[in-house]
């Protein structure tokens, strides 16, 4: 157990690396795939409670220090309407919401259905980069939602989501390195559906 | 709910807590930290893709000798590639003294920076150089190129920066319209996509007398930028209910943006 939870936080920080090399592609509406999420996603499903939220601290700590904007600057009397930002710590929130949605399947997933598990990655990143659009509109006021913006938000879910099988092909292969069984606390039985 | 899980919730709520609560000092101090612990990376895969994008040359520059040679008794096509490889050339050396030039002509003092990333983040417009504050690269600075003003440090770490582009909404620079009285706050607008969208020039009054084509400059005014910088061309002008709002192209191509320069503050002028 604590093997496989070493091995998933050393996994998500390589997600972490990989993901500054995985660039916005303009040509979809500057869509990108969010490899980070992803390693989140996928690891929350096979972990337990605890272990889930600890990484969603990590990834949510590491995504901020990385993302967070500084103030404006400047004069205040020049610049008196400036745009605001995200404050440092709320992609932390966001991964334990997201990180809650997937343990809600973790029976499903333990039973072999990895798939269900896939498609729902998809959804909770559309669902995270939705309130985190909807979260910055709240910030600044004025509020837009171009048409470009929905397909970013579509398009980076989409092209994320077709990267999960590989994600938890991996998770797999470190759960049987780690002799981990992937398992869901709530069954009763003690049978063991993924080794 | 199990005692440890239980446990596990409270100390989350207290690290989420306590992470929403740190000052901006300590949140630059944990950013300076994190970029100083990724810019090795930064720099070997930027390095790396240096390396790829020379290979992929050589390979096309292999093909093209290759074609030369097949037609090699054809002296007239040669003769053409010749003179196209030489106009490349010949763009490729305007482009770097154009470089130089703005350098050594800048009348402020500047250092050149390349560029190793692009876009990292889904919502804000920035790019990584590879300057830091080993190089005298501070918060804040402009960040400029031959065409006009690129935007401004954000986030130094040691060796790297990251700069926050004229095109994200977050960087409002105070600017003029050559020609007219009217003064106003240029930025880029929320969720536009595109290497350079439009930029939104606001709190113009509303009689003013704009019209496309029209070139818009840094006012100096708000200790951020030096002023008379390029930002762009008038592309079209909305009188408002309270203020004039015009839309902008960006004078630099934010796509093709490889080499930039940090305006660092004169020696001279500290105390």
């Amino acid at each position: 157990m604590i093997k496989f939870t070493i091995s998933v936080i050393v996994l998500t920080l390589a997600a972490c690396l990989v993901q500054q090399f995985l660039p916005a592609i303009t040509g979809l509406y500057g869509a990108r795939v969010l490899i980070l999420t992803l390693v989140f996603l996928c690891c929350s499903v096979s972990v337990d409670f605890a272990p889930m939220l600890l990484l969603a601290f990590i990834c949510g700590f590491l995504w901020d220090a990385q993302h967070t904007l500084g103030p404006q600057g400047g004069d205040p009397e020049i610049y008196s309407n400036p745009a605001e930002s995200l404050r440092f710590g709320y992609s932390i929130i966001l991964y334990a919401m997201m990180g809650l949605l997937m343990q809600g399947i973790q029976p499903l997933f333990r039973r072999g259905k990895w798939h269900i598990s896939s498609i729902l990655a998809g959804i909770a990143i559309f669902l995270y980069l939705f309130s985190e659009y909807l979260l910055l509109n709240f910030a600044r006021g004025d509020f837009t939602f171009p048409p470009g913006v929905f397909y970013r938000i579509y398009l980076t879910s989409a092209l994320t989501m077709l990267f999960s099988p590989l994600i938890f092909w991996v998770i797999f292969r470190l759960a049987s390195t780690c002799r981990y069984t992937i398992r869901y606390d709530g069954l009763m039985s003690d049978r063991q559906y993924l080794d | 709910m199990k005692p440890q899980n239980l446990i596990a919730l409270l100390l989350f709520i207290v690290g989420a807590v306590w992470a929403l609560t740190r000052s901006e000092r300590s949140v630059r101090s944990i950013q300076k930290s994190y970029y100083s612990a990724i810019s090795p990376f930064l720099k070997a895969g930027s390095a790396m893709e240096t390396g790829a994008s020379e290979f992929i040359q050589e390979v096309e520059h292999s093909k093209m000798w290759e074609t030369k040679y097949k037609l090699a008794k054809e002296e007239l096509d040669e003769k053409r590639m010749e003179v196209a490889h030489l106009r490349k050339l010949e763009i490729e050396n305007a482009q770097l003294n154009q470089a130089l030039t703005f350098q050594q002509k800048a009348p402020f003092h500047v250092i050149a920076a390349k560029v190793i990333r692009r876009q990292p983040s889904t919502w804000w417009r920035t790019v990584t150089i590879d300057r830091g504050d080993k190089h005298g690269v501070g918060v804040q600075l402009p960040v400029l190129s031959p065409e006009g003003l690129v935007g401004k440090v954000d986030a130094p770490s040691i060796d790297t920066s990251t700069v926050i582009l004229l095109t994200d909404e977050k960087c409002q620079v105070s600017a003029k319209v050559e020609g007219t009285p009217e003064v106003g706050i240029i930025s880029g607008q929320r969720g536009l996509t595109g290497d350079s969208p439009s930029l939104r020039l606001r709190f113009l009054s509303k009689e003013a007398k704009i019209k496309p084509g029209m070139l818009v400059f840094t006012t100096g005014r708000g200790r951020l930028f030096p002023p008379d910088i390029l930002l762009g061309t008038i592309k079209s002008f909305d009188s408002g209910p309270l203020f004039g709002e015009a839309l902008v192209k960006p004078a630099v191509d934010f796509g093709a943006l490889h080499t930039v320069f940090v305006k660092i503050p004169n020696p001279l002028d500290s105390p």
